[in-house]
């Protein structure tokens, strides 16, 4: 094992030594915030968006460790599921978006706004695990995906509590000021999911809506199978265009901004871009859906010291002695 | 460059070393070339690709001063009710002491587990998430008693800073198994006398101020439980037994467990020294009475062959319980058990057929059939000496009752322990507890209460009592169900709210339908022969759900719209014929006739002042 760890930081330091150019977007990590809202059965379809959007950037590299992933009811397992641990895109079973290598961070009632704003904002108990936690820093693009019931002004969370706009906005604004994104790329899939976007006030933030104010995102087909809609039309044109993205294709955002046209999505699409700085033609989709493996340059050559090994005689522990206890209480004295 | 390590290992990194050197120069050229692979990935990809080539090698060949063992294996067990019974279990054994070890350096050893043990100051650990409920009556012991839903326990070294420590174990658990194991607290954990007593070696005696226990009833359990799980394995899901969980096969079984133990244990006979016992199992029971024939086989069963054995266990088999066959059902295992042993146990014979995954790695795809003869007769199947049911009784949602049977099948009386786990939000009243058998009252030996205190302590009952011989015993109380504050109810509170299981512990006399490990056994196989005085059995029952009552959630609305409404009808019109005066506006129509009006108004006017 020692031998091991010797031989991933060596050919870590060699592999070190090639020049790349990925330094050039001003990011150094990719982390993704990926949110169901929505509790019961018959929003199967919202665990597939979110899904969906999942699979799509483990595909592309960002590790399960960066992926905070939020559902709010179990549909892959839930009784009501014909065909269990699955959960398809598409009623013909093309993708199942659940795949065999899930992890999910919050699920059922730990999806509230409370534990939402506060993975946003960092301010979680101290007891919370490393895998619930956006341990993000400035040089962190993070991808946050909401998908759910929404109206104007508001998402809602497992119908029975719901986060504003402007909630959301300052959660983001209090991201800001504490360094904890260097862009990001808001997508939402609700009902008048403009709305959602209209209060942000913060630098370096892309938006994209499914549909405007006063609109509705609608689903795009029934699955007989399980009786209720399997996904919503934004999130599947979505996933359609992710599907051919590649870690090392050179497709842009702007491409992203347009996978949904209002004839295919009857909504339109509605899209915040005065918040970012850079021209979406120019940004690989790969640096919100990707991921970035920092690999920092050296010249110089890396000696390994060699190990001590830790042959040091302990002195001798006085001899304990250990025993089975009954598993059963003793009742000889009643 | 000089690397320093174990002598055994160098020459071989030595020869490792350059031949990744070699393979880097050659994707540099490439590099150099192909401008297109200069990105990030690619270089990612590349080094990965070298790393797990050099790992794969390497953690296989090195042998360290770290002395652990990895053991694999498969029990698959036909179920006289014409279910299959499969438990995997994957042990690992590591040789150090609990208490000092600072979990810095393992090999085997899940060091994310280790270190989790090792910073909360645990003794022993048992986590286990289910789904189904576990029917003794007709499927006799299994090899691990789980509660439906999630249930972990845990027996801590001491018992300084304890709920603390509990608190961020069940934390850590929870980021660990993907499961919401943050949801125990104070609230809903017991600290039991009886029921749990520490299962592994212990120095010096513990007392229960040292155990917590909780169960979360509501917990579901999915892929994302397995995937964690399958990740603390040394041979991840890639190699040996493990490829056959997949998710799809898992959970479409009847009843499935996912359970992590951990618990030190004798090493040498004296027991002057202690190992780590780090006990991984999956216990699914399948339903082969739907499917058209009655036979099934590995590959039916997980979807999946078995290609070889994991690399890095000692021991990887595959056991069959053959029991049954010839008797209740006639069927025919392919391929032909080379072993089949007869396993001795409190006068109960098992012949079980052993394969050995580790000869049979090179024969390709490994598949055990079991195939069906004849049809299978299903006869009365005889329940087990000891097994409990428990069901809610009463009507309403003020108040209600709880009532749990005990069956007890044996000739002779049993002792057995009645672990009531009932939430804050559901109190009950103690002076109503009746335990009664065939028509007369029975008093328990042990009586433990401690009632429950709203938002901080669960009801914790106790009870040991001795069952008559084959007979059916009730034990019965009243509870009312509390009315929550309003943030309290989940965002389902329709749904109800469940229970946890209640837990009878015993120690029956007989083995028969008794599958467990002993105590002092860490793999499936020291089950075998293994006579003991008495055989520990620790029934759950069923979870239960119950209907708190709700609150109208939409009332505070309500009552808002309804109260604006009055204050507009009521207030806007008071307020108007208090403030204002009411003067007639002279019409612009007829402008002669209006003159003339309000001329003729002046003068009355004038002529009141």
């Amino acid at each position: 094992m020692r031998s091991w760890v010797i031989l991933f930081t060596l050919s870590t330091c060699v592999l070190s030594a090639f020049s790349l150019e990925a330094t050039e977007t001003g990011h150094s990590n990719n982390w993704a915030v990926l949110v169901d809202t929505s509790r019961f059965w018959f929003n199967y379809r919202h665990v597939a968006n979110v899904l969906s959007i999942y699979r799509s950037v483990k595909r592309l590299g960002i590790p399960d460790s960066q992926i905070i992933l939020m559902i709010a009811d179990d549909m892959a397992c839930n009784p009501r599921n014909p065909r269990p641990a699955t959960v398809f895109n598409n009623a013909k079973q093309h993708i199942n978006v659940y795949g065999d290598d899930v992890e999910v961070d919050y699920r059922g009632y730990e999806v509230t706004v409370e534990n939402f704003v506060r993975l946003l904002t960092g301010r979680l108990p101290p007891e919370t695990p490393r895998s619930k936690k956006l341990l993000t820093d400035e040089g962190s693009n993070i991808l946050i995906y909401l998908t759910g019931h929404g109206g104007d002004g508001f998402l809602k969370f497992q119908d029975s509590e719901e986060i504003t706009s402007q909630e959301l906005g300052d959660a983001l604004e209090q991201m800001w000021q504490k360094r904890r994104y260097h862009e990001i790329l808001f997508v939402v899939d609700t009902c008048q999911a403009s709305s959602m976007y209209e209060k942000f006030y913060s630098p370096n933030i892309l938006a994209v809506a499914s549909s405007l104010v006063g609109e509705d995102s609608l689903s795009h087909h029934v699955d007989p199978a399980i009786g209720v809609y399997i996904i919503d039309r934004y999130t599947y044109y979505a996933l359609d265009f992710l599907e051919t993205v590649e870690p090392s294709s050179s497709k842009t955002l702007s491409e992203f901004l347009k996978v949904c046209p209002k004839r295919f999505c009857i909504s339109t699409v509605g899209v915040r871009k005065d918040l970012f700085r850079r021209d979406p033609k120019n940004v690989p989709v790969t640096d919100f859906f990707g991921s970035l493996r920092p690999v920092e340059l050296t010249t110089s050559t890396v000696n390994v010291s060699p190990v001590q090994l830790n042959n040091t005689n302990s002195p001798k522990k006085p001899v304990i002695k250990y025993k089975y206890v009954d598993q059963f209480p003793d009742l000889s004295y009643v | 460059m000089r690397i320093a390590v174990y002598p055994k290992c160098e020459k071989f990194l030595t020869s490792i070393c350059e031949w990744a050197k070699g393979c880097l120069k050659v994707i540099q050229l490439q590099l150099q070339s192909c401008a297109k692979m200069r990105t990030a990935f690619a270089m990612y990809f590349i080094q990965a690709l070298i790393l797990s080539a050099i790992g794969d090698v390497g953690f296989v060949s090195c042998t360290s001063d770290v002395d652990d063992a990895f053991n694999e294996e498969l029990m698959l067990k036909p179920l006289p009710s014409g279910h299959v019974y499969a438990h995997f279990q994957f042990t690992t054994l590591w040789r150090t002491d609990i208490e000092t070890e600072t979990f810095q350096h393992s090999r085997l050893f899940p060091r994310g587990l280790g270190e989790i043990i090792g910073r909360h100051n645990v003794r022993e650990l048992h986590v286990s998430l289910t789904e189904g409920l576990w029917r003794y009556e007709k499927w006799g012991y299994p090899l691990q008693d789980t509660g439906s839903g999630a249930e972990v326990y845990a027996w801590f070294n001491d018992d300084r800073r304890i709920d603390e420590n509990w608190k961020s174990l069940t934390n850590a658990l929870a980021g660990l198994l993907c499961a919401s194991l943050n949801f125990v607290d104070v609230s809903n954990s017991l600290s039991p006398d009886f029921t749990f007593r520490p299962s592994g070696a212990i120095p010096r005696p513990l007392n229960s101020s040292c155990l917590r226990y909780s169960s979360l009833p509501r917990e579901i359990v999915c892929t994302e439980n397995l995937t964690p799980f399958k990740k603390l394995l040394p041979c991840d899901s890639k190699k040996g037994l493990a490829t056959l969980l997949n998710s799809a096969y898992i959970h479409n079984t009847n009843y499935h467990s996912i359970a992590v133990d951990v618990r030190p244990v004798c090493t040498n006979a004296a027991c002057t020294q202690t190992t780590i016992e780090l006990r991984q199992t999956i216990s699914l029971v399948y339903d082969t009475m739907t499917t058209d024939s009655q036979d099934w086989s590995v590959r039916k069963l997980f979807g999946i062959g078995l290609r070889s054995a994991c690399p890095l266990a000692t021991l990887s088999r595959v056991y069959v319980d053959v029991t049954d066959n010839e008797t209740s059902e006639t069927y025919r295992l392919v391929p032909e058990p080379p072993e089949t042993l007869i396993s001795l146990r409190g006068g109960q014979e098992n012949r079980i057929a052993v394969y050995d995954i580790k000869s049979l790695s090179n024969a390709g795809m490994f598949n055990v059939a079991a195939v069906h003869s004849k049809a299978k007769i299903y006869g009365v199947e005889i329940p087990p000496v000891l097994f409990a049911n428990r069901y809610v009784v009463g009507y309403g949602q003020e108040r209600g009752g709880l009532v749990t049977k005990l069956h007890n099948n044996y000739w002779k009386p049993l002792d057995v322990v009645l672990l009531e786990n009932i939430p804050w939000y559901i109190p009950v009243y103690t002076h109503t507890i009746r335990i009664t058998c065939q028509g007369k009252l029975l008093k328990p030996l042990i009586k433990r209460y401690v009632p429950g205190r709203e938002r901080e302590r669960p009801y914790y009952l106790e009870m040991v009592l001795r069952l008559p011989p084959r007979s059916v015993t009730e034990f019965s109380i009243e509870l009312d169900y509390l009315f929550l504050k309003w943030q309290e109810y989940p965002p389902d509170a329709n749904h109800g709210f469940y229970m946890g299981p209640a837990i009878i512990t015993s120690l029956l006399p007989t083995a028969r339908n008794y599958t467990a490990l002993p105590q002092d056994g860490s793999t499936i196989s020291s089950s075998f022969n293994a006579s003991r005085d008495g055989y520990l059995v620790q029934l759950r029952t069923e979870i239960l759900l119950v209907s708190l009552p709700t609150p109208d959630f939409s009332m505070p609305y309500n009552v808002i719209c309804l109260a604006c409404t009055a204050v507009a009808l009521a207030f806007g019109p008071l307020h108007n014929i208090t403030t204002k005066r009411l003067v007639l506006k002279p019409s612009k129509k007829n402008k002669l006739v209006s003159y003339i009006r309000e001329k003729l108004s002046k003068t009355k006017v004038d002529k009141i002042e």
